[in-house]
């Protein structure tokens, strides 16, 4: 816990006091209105999506691990699957990613 | 994204650079496989035996997936899984752009699956048996599930290039984050301030160990991992315009 709090107190010290200036150059630059709601939105849409992912992934995993503490003959092929299913669970997360990522560096919308 | 990211070690002026570093991982295969099976031994060594092993890794999937018939695809799913996996490892090494990173790249293999499943498919079962698995099982759902099915080809090659690409560029982005992020807090150690120095040294220190202790084996799994789910699924679509000639 003190871990976390000393990592977020140098996080927002970087962001506040450090020399992150470029970042701040680079946005204002760009003007226009749309840009900074571009990032706000890329942002969430990220959280939200990794977010559900992550619940969805666990769910997976969780019954993936179940399955083969009770059939240990089966690991190697409830493991394949596992895999395939988790793959396929997290492209959903990475369509998103890449509508993140056009919003934040192909800027369809100025 | 050219802000965030480090330019690359060399390029070629006028080659875009997922091409000139495609071209990079042609010459380490091909002199890699020049050099295993230069002088073929019955009884394997060195490198021979290296390149064997992860050829038979290869044949085992193919044998699980496919079965019986799928020693032929070898070649294609071998080349794509050793050129991605190539890729994938090339973008670890500072200063070298991963192809894979790129979405032209990751399409074309995708591109090169669809077609050579759905070419698969036709010549073993008959063009017009081929469409008519197309419709479903049932006639008067024909109409559904043409549309259905036509939707779930077209989303497998979308799937294939954005999951390869995505995972990829979103590493080299976290990567790079985090070491401008290092290198911002170091600069701000290094100008002497009492709060910099004080949170600057041991955030930039941190950061260090959890990009070299975390980050980077994680992306190492994901590297290996990425290609050998491009093989899988490739193999079971093969498997899946195979199979449905023998349960027609």
């Amino acid at each position: 816990m003190r871990l976390v709090f000393v990592l977020t107190v140098v996080a927002v010290a970087a962001v506040l006091a450090g020399p992150s200036g470029v970042w701040a150059a680079e946005a204002g630059a760009s003007g226009g209105w749309v840009g900074p709601f571009a990032v706000i939105a890329a942002g969430i849409g990220m959280a939200i999506a990794s977010g559900l992912c992550a619940l969805g992934q666990g769910r997976a995993t969780a019954s993936a691990v179940d399955a083969m503490a009770r059939q240990p003959g089966a690991a190697g092929r409830i493991q394949t699957a596992m895999i395939i299913g988790l793959a396929l669970i997290e492209s959903l997360a990475l369509y998103v990613f890449v509508i993140a990522a056009i919003l934040l560096f192909v800027q369809p919308v100025k | 994204m050219e802000a965030i990211e480090h330019p690359p070690l060399f390029a070629i002026p006028g080659v875009p650079d997922h091409l000139t570093y495609t071209w990079l991982v042609m010459v380490i295969l091909i002199v890699v496989s020049a050099a295993a099976s230069r002088r073929l031994q019955l009884v394997p060594r060195g490198l021979q035996n290296f390149m064997e092993i992860v050829l038979e890794q290869f044949l085992s999937l193919l044998d699980d997936v496919v079965g019986h018939d799928g020693r032929r695809y070898l070649p294609l799913i071998a080349t794509l899984g050793l050129f991605i996996l190539t890729s994938n490892l090339l973008g670890l090494v500072p200063g070298l752009v991963a192809p894979t990173s790129n979405i032209n790249t990751t399409a074309a293999c995708a591109l090169i699956v669809f077609f050579t499943y759905h070419w698969i498919g036709i010549r073993k079962q008959g063009l017009g048996r081929y469409l008519k698995h197309l419709g479903g099982p049932v006639w008067w759902l024909a109409p559904l599930m043409l549309v259905v099915e036509i939707f779930s080809h077209l989303a497998r090659p979308l799937s294939l290039a954005l999951r390869l690409f995505g995972n990829m560029t979103g590493g080299h982005i976290l990567l790079a984050v985090i070491v401008s992020l290092t290198l911002g807090l170091a600069s701000w150690a290094a100008a002497g301030s009492l709060p910099g120095v004080l949170l600057g040294l041991p955030g930039s220190a941190l950061l260090v160990l959890f990009t070299a202790g975390f980050l980077l084996p994680l992306k190492i799994l994901v590297a290996f991992l990425q290609a050998f789910i491009f093989c899988m699924l490739s193999m079971l679509y093969i498997a899946g315009a195979i199979e449905e000639a023998e349960h027609p």
